[in-house]
């Protein structure tokens, strides 16, 4: 499903621990997925997003553009967790994005593709693809940059997310995100330590880590109540008792 | 009601798919609560594949973590990923028969601790396409008649239809957002199950059950709520909690 190019991607964006390469990383990708300029945003909390990869500068005004302006396929993706494809800018339903068709007509863009990076209503960020001439992504470009998003996904939130077939990203055991109760877990955490979900994520995780333990059976004691992150999110050791309060 | 109606109930909630505002988790947990009633089924999961091909949970007929747990643990060997891979159904495979626990040795053990006797799978295609898999268990060996089967896969076949037509999503008009979109809203509602459990001190279990039945009762749609919640932008205390059991 994954082409051999991703793959290689992939594993560079593995071997990069600092983001050292990042440059080197986003235009192999750009260049793997056939477009002309790529970036990757990182939700900063709200609305806000902070650029963390750019390819070149007609990617990166467009992606400004969006987030100043409020409004495109970046802000859709990002908000309802679903990929945004426009083949061609000049096709957009008139009133979609107003501010946009107005303001980014001089922009060297035509072709814009929002892949949003999370996990259920966990935001990360978003990755956009650009092109300068209007043409829609392969289905394989489709599939290659939904596994990238993926993987930055699970960069962002400080562990790598299950990867398959070709995938060099590591995991903490195949499917481990695919499970209830990981999410549910995440739930449960963030209301515990009153923290966004994303920090709740990371806070299970760090605590998986730290602890040697998959972050399945981590989830599964939190749901069940076994185990209560504290603070610094290491476990107290103490399961504890389920309150009858009201 | 006699079984011609119950076929037909299900259509008509499938044509309200296509022209209203539709909840696609909602509609799936229904239809698979109407299998169970329908095939004489002793439960029944929706799965689909995600982009790395690995299929997770979309709906169940009993969303008991204990059901969906199992359903999960077909995202890479089970009945299931056979009839997904294959697009063919695999129907009254005994639980029992040595050659399921070879087959799959992790599955198997687990669905006959459950109290599963028999399971059969049928495949969710269109147009040649095959987008995840129905998973249907047996307390008994009792088997499945070639009507039984032919209905099953008219059922599958609706839920490929709602979930490739649904509207809700209006700016992003491709298969594979709207698979990623369905995805996505499921994982949002394994998180609100978390948050809703912690912030009630009931099992996840009963705060899907309570979540469930206010939506039902306000017309609200599971999903539209679920994010809702998991953003803050909604007042949990509106809804009222059922009482925990102890």
């Amino acid at each position: 499903m994954i082409s051999d190019g991703m793959a290689e991607v992939l594993r560079l964006l593995e071997r990069d621990d600092g983001f050292d390469a990042a440059a080197e990383v986003a235009a192999r990708a750009a260049e793997i997925l056939g477009v002309d300029g790529l970036t990757v945003s990182l939700a900063t909390g709200g609305d806000q997003v902070e650029l963390m990869w750019c390819t070149d500068e007609a990617a990166g005004q467009f992606e400004d553009l969006q987030f100043t302006l409020g409004e495109g396929p970046g802000p859709d993706a990002v908000r309802s967790g679903a990929m945004v494809l426009v083949p061609d800018l000049a096709q957009v339903r008139p009133g979609r994005w107003p501010a946009l068709t107005m303001e980014s007509a001089d922009l060297d863009a035509r072709a814009v593709f929002c892949f949003p990076m999370g996990i259920g209503a966990i935001r990360v960020g978003v990755l956009t693809l650009v092109r300068r001439s209007p043409r829609p992504l392969t289905d394989g470009q489709t599939g290659d940059a939904q596994v990238l998003a993926h993987a930055l996904t699970g960069r962002a939130l400080g562990s790598a997310v299950p990867g398959r077939n070709g995938s060099a990203v590591p995991a903490d055991t195949p499917g481990t995100l695919l499970q209830a109760v990981v999410h549910q877990a995440t739930g449960m955490v963030s209301v515990q330590l009153d923290v966004p979900l994303p920090q709740a994520l990371l806070r299970l995780r760090a605590h998986a880590y730290s602890s040697g333990r998959p972050l399945l059976d981590i989830s599964r004691d939190v749901v069940a109540r076994r185990l209560r992150l504290d603070l610094n999110g290491n476990g107290d050791g103490n399961p504890l008792p389920v309150s009858d309060k009201d | 009601m006699a079984r011609e109606q119950q076929v037909t109930k299900v259509f008509v909630e499938v044509a309200d798919s296509l022209i209203d505002d539709f909840d696609l988790i909602d509609f799936l947990q229904r239809l698979s609560e109407r299998c169970v009633e329908l095939l004489d089924v002793a439960a029944c999961g929706v799965l689909l594949a995600d982009e790395h091909d690995v299929l997770q949970v979309l709906a169940a007929s009993d969303e008991d973590t204990r059901l969906l747990e199992l359903f999960a643990l077909q995202h890479d060997q089970g009945p299931c990923v056979d009839c997904y891979r294959s697009g063919e159904p695999r129907t009254n495979i005994n639980l029992d028969n040595p050659g399921a626990e070879q087959a799959w040795p992790q599955f198997t053990p687990a669905a006959r601790r459950s109290g599963f006797a028999s399971t059969n799978s049928i495949p969710m295609r269109l147009r040649g396409k095959v987008i995840g898999a129905l998973g249907l268990f047996q307390y008994s060996d009792h088997h499945l008649s070639d009507a039984d089967t032919a209905l099953a896969q008219a059922l599958a076949d609706l839920a490929t239809i709602a979930i490739l037509q649904q509207r809700t999503l209006a700016h992003s008009e491709t298969e594979r957002s709207q698979l990623q979109y369905a995805l996505t809203s499921r994982i949002v509602l394994e998180q609100v199950k978390g948050i809703l459990a912690e912030r009630w001190q009931v099992t996840t279990d009963e705060a899907f059950a309570a979540f469930r039945a206010y939506a039902r009762a306000h017309h609200h749609q599971i999903s539209r709520l679920a994010r809702a919640i998991a953003d803050g932008e909604f007042d949990t205390d509106q809804i009222p909690r059922t009482a925990p059991h102890r």
